[in-house]
């Protein structure tokens, strides 16, 4: 199976080019545009209670649609935001995804709804996230271009910039300075990620996108 | 063949590895902690046990990091059996390791508990002093609006606020009401206020005054009244919050506080319920307590400045009180003007700042005005 992420880095979309016997997992609602003979199957990602909690409170779609196909076909999948999309390949190893982040996975790619916690939802970055673990390729997407950095000890993030993290990362909530500069500079609660791993960023932030468009509202 | 050591699912970080990292299947024997990495080649990495550094951590917080003496590999794991395996492997010599991480995690779970607990406060803080900071602000910007936008707001609310029936405006109780507001005018704050009275047909012993002077008595208050003069202490009083302009400080408080919240947790469409919020009689005719002790103590200076005795106005607060007791459903007017006894000590104390006065009666037949209103 070939994917290419094509148009990068502002409208970056997946080009799929599917093979008899191939089959390509998708954040339901990804999908933009596919061959005729290609079939589609929608199936719940997660337990029942699970997508329940998470149509309610998480901010992704209860279902994935699996993509597979008898002769060759494509399928073009994308992101609701502008921004970029990285692959990366697991082996083995877990990934956490921020709610929304999720693009599409190879079928050897386990994907597993985890409850955040307190500090996440501070950080802007949700009560959820998603776990994607096993071996295959994950595609995820992001607000603005993405980059990455490998954490030693400690890294600052500013809330809601942060995309994906390796479980061994631990996510802080910090405030800037004291009170009074944290309430006044325009960073305020800042995420502390802490441990040794990757991390995935993103340049623009949604919180950021809506905070500009209240100032040209009125 | 049988391998008698446990094995765990973890990973591991060695530059060796593609991307420096993979996930690993993890053996411990007795000296060594040995991981294969699940990539492609399957190499095999080990740390001795007498070498191995430990933290905790990871995003559940529960991950175990095992690191050789250069820190160049790690080995990490989350699965519960491993960290009590690693703690009682090596004769328990790593045990100490891991009850001084678990001490230091107890430690940062407290101070961030504490820490979402403090900005809790602070929120709340900070709303109280918005608050605050808003009614002070709203009397302030109250008193230097033209008195017409407190006619105005009056004239909007006499039709909607103002029950019906009204007696006319020859009618004996009306004419009574009217001559009490005309003795009291020149003594007003701000006399050029155009202050007139409607007197409701109703047993409710009740009175209150719109923004810009206009004031409502109720027949109810006028028969429980045993003077003229305690019906001028209750004019009086009513006058004052026009003059005061408690009506519109009311209301600039409501449009404060709905602007202020908006600003503080975001839009709540709540702009769209203010305009029901002004018809409400009870943000233009009920007021905070400083407002009621402010009204007490200018009617009270305009009682004296009249000539009239302003102890009738506490003697008909004390009046009512001995009443409410026994017909609470009349009493209207009492369950707006709470705490009678503080608000009688406070006119006699101003009395005695004021310099004596030979008070007079008032020339008005208030027992054939209750007569007319049988
Ligand atoms: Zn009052």
């Amino acid at each position: 199976m070939e994917v290419d992420i094509r148009n990068r880095p502002s409208f970056a979309n997946l080009m799929v080019q599917l093979e008899p016997g191939d089959r390509i997992i998708a954040e339901a609602g990804a999908m933009a545009s596919m061959s005729s003979n290609v079939e589609i199957s929608t199936r719940w990602s997660g337990g029942m209670s699970k997508a329940i909690v998470k149509r309610v409170f998480g901010s992704e779609s209860l279902f994935v649609n699996e993509f597979s196909t008898s002769s060759p076909g494509h399928v073009v999948l994308t992101q609701p935001f502008p921004g970029d999309m990285v692959c990366t390949e697991l082996t083995g190893n877990t990934l956490f995804l921020q709610p929304g982040a999720f693009i599409a996975c190879e079928p050897g790619v386990t994907l597993g709804l985890g409850w955040a916690g307190l500090r996440s939802l501070i950080a802007r970055e949700g009560l959820f996230r998603l776990k994607v673990s096993g071996h295959g390729r994950v595609w995820f997407g992001a607000y603005g271009a993405i980059f990455t950095r490998e954490v030693q000890d400690e890294y600052i993030v500013d809330t809601g910039h942060l995309v994906a993290y390796e479980p061994t990362i631990a996510i802080r909530v910090g405030l800037v300075g004291g009170i009074f500069s944290s309430f006044f500079s325009g960073e305020g609660v800042i995420t502390r990620v802490q441990g040794q791993g990757k991390i995935y960023m993103q340049s623009r932030s949604f919180s950021g996108l809506a905070a500009w468009t209240n100032t040209h509202l009125y | 063949m049988i391998d008698s050591n446990p094995t765990f699912r973890g990973g591991l970080f060695h530059a060796d590895l593609p991307d420096g990292r993979s996930g690993a299947s993890i053996k411990l024997t007795r000296t060594e902690l040995v991981a294969e990495a699940l990539c492609e080649g399957q190499p095999q990495f080990a740390i001795p046990l007498n070498e191995c550094q430990l933290d905790l951590g990871g995003a559940s917080g529960k991950m175990v990091f095992c690191r050789n003496a250069d820190r160049s590999l790690t080995i990490f794991s989350e699965d519960p059996s491993f960290v009590a395996a690693v703690a009682q492997s090596a004769y328990g010599t790593l045990e100490a390791q891991f009850r001084s991480l678990r001490a230091r995690r107890r430690g940062e779970a407290n101070r961030f508990r504490v820490g979402v607990v403090a900005a809790t406060l602070a929120f709340a803080l900070v709303c109280v002093g918005v608050y605050f900071g808003v009614l002070a602000a709203a009397r302030t910007a109250v008193r230097a609006l033209p008195i017409r936008i407190d006619e105005q707001i009056g004239e909007m609310a006499i039709q909607s606020l103002v029950p019906e029936p009204r007696l006319d405006a020859d009618h004996p109780a009306t004419l009574l009401a009217h001559e009490i507001v005309q003795q009291l005018q020149p003594h007003a704050a701000i006399p050029e206020m155009n202050f007139r009275v409607l007197v409701v047909a109703s047993d409710e012993v009740n009175a209150f005054a719109l923004p810009g002077g206009q004031m409502v008595v109720y027949t109810g208050l006028l028969k429980k009244a045993e003077s003229p003069e305690q019906i001028a202490g209750v004019i009086a009083h009513e006058m004052s919050h026009a003059t005061l302009r408690h009506g519109l400080q009311g209301v600039s408080q409501s449009l404060g506080i709905v602007a202020a919240v908006q600003f503080l947790v975001g839009d709540l469409g709540g702009l769209v319920s203010i305009g029901s919020q002004l018809a409400q009689k009870s943000i233009l005719t009920s007021y905070s307590r400083t407002a009621e002790t402010e009204a007490d103590l200018e009617g009270a200076r305009m009682l004296h400045e009249a000539g009239i005795d302003p102890v009738a106005m506490a003697e008909f607060f004390a009046l009512l009180e001995a009443e409410v007791g026994d017909i609470p459903d009349v009493a209207a007017w009492i369950s707006t003007h709470p705490q009678h006894a503080q608000r009688v000590e406070d006119i006699r104390r101003l009395l005695q700042g004021l310099p004596k006065k030979q008070y007079r009666s008032l020339d008005l037949d208030l027992k054939a005005t209750q007569q007319a209103l049988q």
